[in-house]
């Protein structure tokens, strides 16, 4: 922390934890769908709790923390815009929650997630594996979903990959460590600043109530009941 | 008139050898059909089995011994449809099956040789045999298509 900078509590344990397990069952996923076998059924459960931390998160997104929430962190075009040019001069300033780009990295990512894991529900391999809604749509459909599972691995790497980078970005060039922030949930302001960035944060009650929901909602899927 | 006779003799002889070509080998989109045909016969057979070891269907040794022996046999029928001229056909087959051919020949040898494994236990009404042979047929599918077929 260089002197004039105060700790300000940005994320909530609910953000946190979601981001963390988040990496570990996306790194789990490209595992377990290249060593394949006897894995595929760790690799449908693994998916199936991607999907609860992704509804959750959208979830979060609307009733959670000031910080997680949509409306807080996706700007406009012109604020989106106005970042971009701050970035290339190499000073904006610290945001109490994702930065404009942040924000829309943080909206591509659980679209593109979601994405993954609805045609993985669909999808077969053509030899034993099926996930669980493959029943419900024709052979060819659950084919053309299955293609989609496979290519939009490249997306998900791809956008992973430039979240990565900028966040190394943010460490080495702008001297802002994102990434501890995820872990201890402060971020370091301007003290002038600081004061009115303090994220208003959601109970993390209200955050296993609505984790509750959503895994509740994945396991009706997945076991189709009601479907 | 005389380039009219020359004409008509080339096309003459070009649709003779033509014809030879024709009942030596089906045309490519037929060997594609065929071949699909085989493979997709492959899963039906398969598939019930697949539910039997996973535990979702009820073990039935009569119709693991019929599956299992159509498999053994479906199993060596796809791969003479795998002609270079079927490569302009609309398929999910990869051009690394023209370029690579001793490595496809080795895939399908396993195939064919799991499949034998699996028919010889089924046959045999032993249980524990088809139980630890099965694995070997899934993963020489698997295998195949990781390598040959466009995703």
């Amino acid at each position: 922390m260089q002197s004039g900078e105060t700790p300000v509590k940005v994320w909530d344990a609910p953000v946190r934890v979601f981001h963390w397990l988040l990496v570990l069952l996306f790194a789990f996923q490209i595992f377990s769908a290249n060593v394949k076998g006897d894995w595929m059924v760790w690799h449908m459960r693994s998916g199936y709790a991607i999907l609860a931390l992704v509804l959750f998160r959208i979830l979060w997104g609307f009733a959670g923390s000031s910080s997680a929430r949509f409306a807080g962190f996706l700007a406009g075009p012109s604020a989106s815009l106005g970042f971009v040019k701050k970035l290339l001069t190499r000073a904006p300033a610290p945001y109490p929650s994702h930065n404009p780009l942040g924000g829309w990295m943080v909206l591509a990512l659980l679209l593109a997630l979601l994405f993954q894991v609805g045609t993985g529900l669909f999808a077969n391999d053509d030899i034993l594996i099926e996930g669980p809604l493959f029943n419900l749509v024709s052979k060819a459909t659950s084919d053309q979903l299955t293609s989609w599972h496979y290519w939009n691995v490249n997306l998900l790497l791809l956008l992973v990959a430039v979240h990565v980078i900028a966040v190394g970005y943010h460490a080495v060039v702008m001297k802002e460590n994102l990434i501890g922030a995820m872990f201890t949930g402060v971020k370091h302001m301007p003290a002038s600043a600081a004061g009115s960035m303090a994220a208003r944060l959601a109970s993390p009650w209200l955050a296993l109530v609505l984790f509750a929901v959503a895994a509740l909602a994945v396991f009706l899927v997945v076991k189709r009941i009601f479907i | 008139m005389r380039i009219k006779l020359l004409t008509a003799a080339l096309a003459v002889a070009a649709l003779g050898g033509a014809s030879l070509e024709a009942l030596a080998q089906a045309k490519p989109d037929v060997l594609v059909k065929q071949r699909q045909a085989a493979m997709t016969l492959q899963g039906k057979y398969l598939g019930p089995i697949g539910a039997m070891m996973k535990g979702a269907a009820p073990y039935n040794a009569d119709i693991v011994a019929r599956n299992a022996t159509f498999l053994e046999n479906l199993s060596r029928m796809p791969w003479d449809g795998f002609d270079p001229s079927t490569q302009g056909e609309k398929s999910k087959a990869r051009a690394d099956i023209y370029k690579e051919p001793a490595k496809f020949k080795a895939a399908y040898e396993l195939l064919e040789a799991e499949t034998a494994k699996l028919g010889a236990a089924a046959r045999a009404m032993n249980e524990a045999g088809v139980r630890a042979s099965f694995g070997g047929v899934a993963k020489a599918c698997g295998s195949c298509h990781d390598a040959f077929r466009e995703k």
